[in-house]
């Protein structure tokens, strides 16, 4: 009974979502080069998008997404100021229901599949809207008077006007993804993503530029009455810095070497080489099952089961959830006075659930000197709670990303038998039948799953423990030098189709 | 050979699952509409950030 309910709200839904827009497909295949051309065109409309200052904002505006820029890319204060996290956090929702089976979707068939994807949509536009709407309300996006003033129409009707300049940067983004997933190279969600990092990171060695510009340079600048390091962001001006005023010998004494580290940015430049090293080889860490063709004799073949199978993309769902908790904490916070979850200082949650559910960002949250002077008055066993609540959060949400990804997306044992015997392989020593083939494999890939989920969990704590130059989290990096270890291993294989195209077919693309 | 099955058309994206081969619409956009409407919008926000001067 409740299958048929089920089977006629798709019946139902199904008119209304095909009615949303979506970016032509190809009619052919595209050529590699101009596939190149989309892409880059669209990184260039997203930097000059990511400079466009909103409208009518006052000065005094927040950025509450300021720590997750990371994952969510977009760029504070501009026109695409919500960045890709309306269109991760709409998947995260719709993978979740799915995944827990709450909403019945067979998603290898067609039909469901395009309800799947109109559903994630309509879940944009909704998500746009959630996101936006507490910003303004919650006094995040503040509307310039004096520019109302001048336009000689309320502030209300500017607030109208922002959330409207916000909301279609929004749904540009979710088009423009649209265009590099169909037209492009990879996907506009990982090109974003990438770009943000990759602008941090040349930021972090070259920028001469303090984070206060209109301050003066020093450890510890009043900033509204907050005392803050005010330090050149680049590496290379910070070292120029710090030895011109104190002199080398100063920083290499005993005292202070440690303050020359971590405020110096070796750590963080040691961390970012480390991170990127760890992510080449984890990344090409496999199990290789042999294959070879039954009936060509010589046709030889790999199946590469990864170490991290699902890979380590699912972290960005994990730190999006625990970003999503914390706007909600904050709204909470700030706008009825709630307590109970936590307080904030300066948009950080520095007591209560929020504060140890908030994701480790450097060392400031863990070396007891320096979370001291963040967090006023913390104990160490508060630090050890903070390091061991955001270990679990990762790795058992890894873990849980990582089954649902791979089984729903048909890299679980079975789909991957099928298609090896469609492929006609078979694995040498075996008889050429689909259970014996899931058999040889079901023997690694669910435990390589786990395995592999929680070892990206432990990863990214690895990661997050330290900071990485231009204040990049060390999850950004990770996600960053993986999704471009990927694109490298897709522009091969692109490369690959162009020069054969009969390459294509086996590969099961048109 | 075989036709492909239904259910290779997912796009792994950073994570996230997605099915823009499946996916049908009614309303088809031209890649070439969304670059002109994101330049559109850039261009009047720029316009009236640099005419509207902040008076008080």
């Amino acid at each position: 009974m409740a299958e048929s309910e089920r089977k006629g709200l798709k019946d139902w839904l199904h008119p209304f979502l095909t009615r949303l827009p979506a970016v032509k497909r190809p009619e052919k295949h595209v050529h590699f080069r101009k596939k190149l051309m989309w892409t880059a065109g669209i990184l260039v409309l997203y930097f000059i998008l990511s400079n466009i200052a909103v409208f009518g904002l006052s000065e005094g505006s927040q950025d509450v997404l300021a720590a997750y820029r990371a994952i969510f890319a977009g760029a504070t204060g501009s026109i695409i100021l919500l960045g890709i996290g309306p269109i991760v956090t709409a998947s995260i929702v719709l993978q979740l229901l799915v995944g827990a089976e709450i909403l019945k979707l067979d998603v290898t068939e067609t039909r469901d599949q395009a309800i799947f994807q109109g559903l994630q949509k309509l879940m944009v536009f909704v998500m746009i809207i959630v996101e936006t709407l507490p910003q303004i309300f919650g006094g995040y996006l503040q509307t310039d008077p004096g520019i109302a003033q001048s336009l000689g129409i309320g502030t209300d009707l500017l607030t109208l006007f922002i959330f409207i300049q916000v909301a279609i940067g929004g749904v540009l983004i979710l088009y423009m993804d649209e265009i590099v997933s169909k037209w492009g190279i990879g996907s506009g969600v990982s090109l974003f993503i990438v770009a943000g990092i990759a602008q941090a990171l040349v930021g972090g060695i070259i920028n001469w530029m303090p984070p206060y510009p209109t301050h003066e340079l020093g450890f510890s600048v009043l900033i509204n009455e907050i005392p803050r390091e005010n330090l050149p962001i680049g590496i290379i001006f910070k070292w120029e810095w710090l030895v011109s005023n104190f002199g080398l010998g100063h920083w290499l004494s005993p005292d202070n070497i440690f303050t020359f580290l971590y405020s110096g940015h070796v750590l963080a430049l040691l961390a970012t080489i480390a991170i990127f090293l760890m992510v080449v080889y984890v990344e090409s860490t496999r199990i290789e099952i042999p294959l070879a063709h039954s009936s060509v004799r010589g046709a030889r073949g790999k199946f590469p089961v990864k170490l991290i199978y699902a890979s380590v993309l699912p972290m960005i769902l994990v730190r999006a959830l625990q970003a999503n908790f914390q706007m909600v904490g904050m709204f909470l916070y700030n706008n009825f006075g709630i307590t109970w979850l936590g307080t904030y200082s300066n948009g950080v949650p520095v007591d209560g659930l929020m504060f140890y559910i908030n994701p480790i960002n450097g060392m400031g949250d863990w070396v007891p000197s320096l979370a001291a002077q963040v967090y006023p008055g913390i104990q160490l066993w508060q630090i050890g709670l903070h390091v061991l609540t955001d270990a679990f959060i990762l790795i058992a949400g890894g873990i849980l990303f990582a089954i649902f990804w791979v089984e729903t997306t048909g890299m679980g044992a079975s789909r991957v038998a099928r298609q090896i015997q469609k492929s006609g392989m078979q694995i040498p020593g075996f008889r050429r039948n689909e259970q014996v083939i899931e058999k040889v494999v079901s023997r690694y890939i669910p435990k390589v799953t786990v395995i592999g989920g929680a070892f990206v969990g432990l990863l990214t704590l690895i990661a997050s423990l330290f900071g990485v130059l231009g204040s990049v989290s060390g999850t950004g990096m990770l996600l960053c030098v993986s999704i471009i270890y990927q694109l490298y291993e897709k522009l091969a294989s692109e490369q690959l189709m162009e020069m054969h195209p009969l390459i294509r077919r086996f590969l099961g693309e048109e | 050979m075989a036709k492909r099955e239904s259910g290779s058309g997912l796009m792994s994206s950073a994570g996230l699952m997605r099915y823009f081969e499946a996916e049908d619409s009614a309303i088809k956009i031209d890649p070439k509409t969304v670059v002109i409407a994101a330049v559109a919008l850039g261009a009047i926000v720029i316009f009236l950030n640099f005419t509207v001067a902040h008076t008080l």
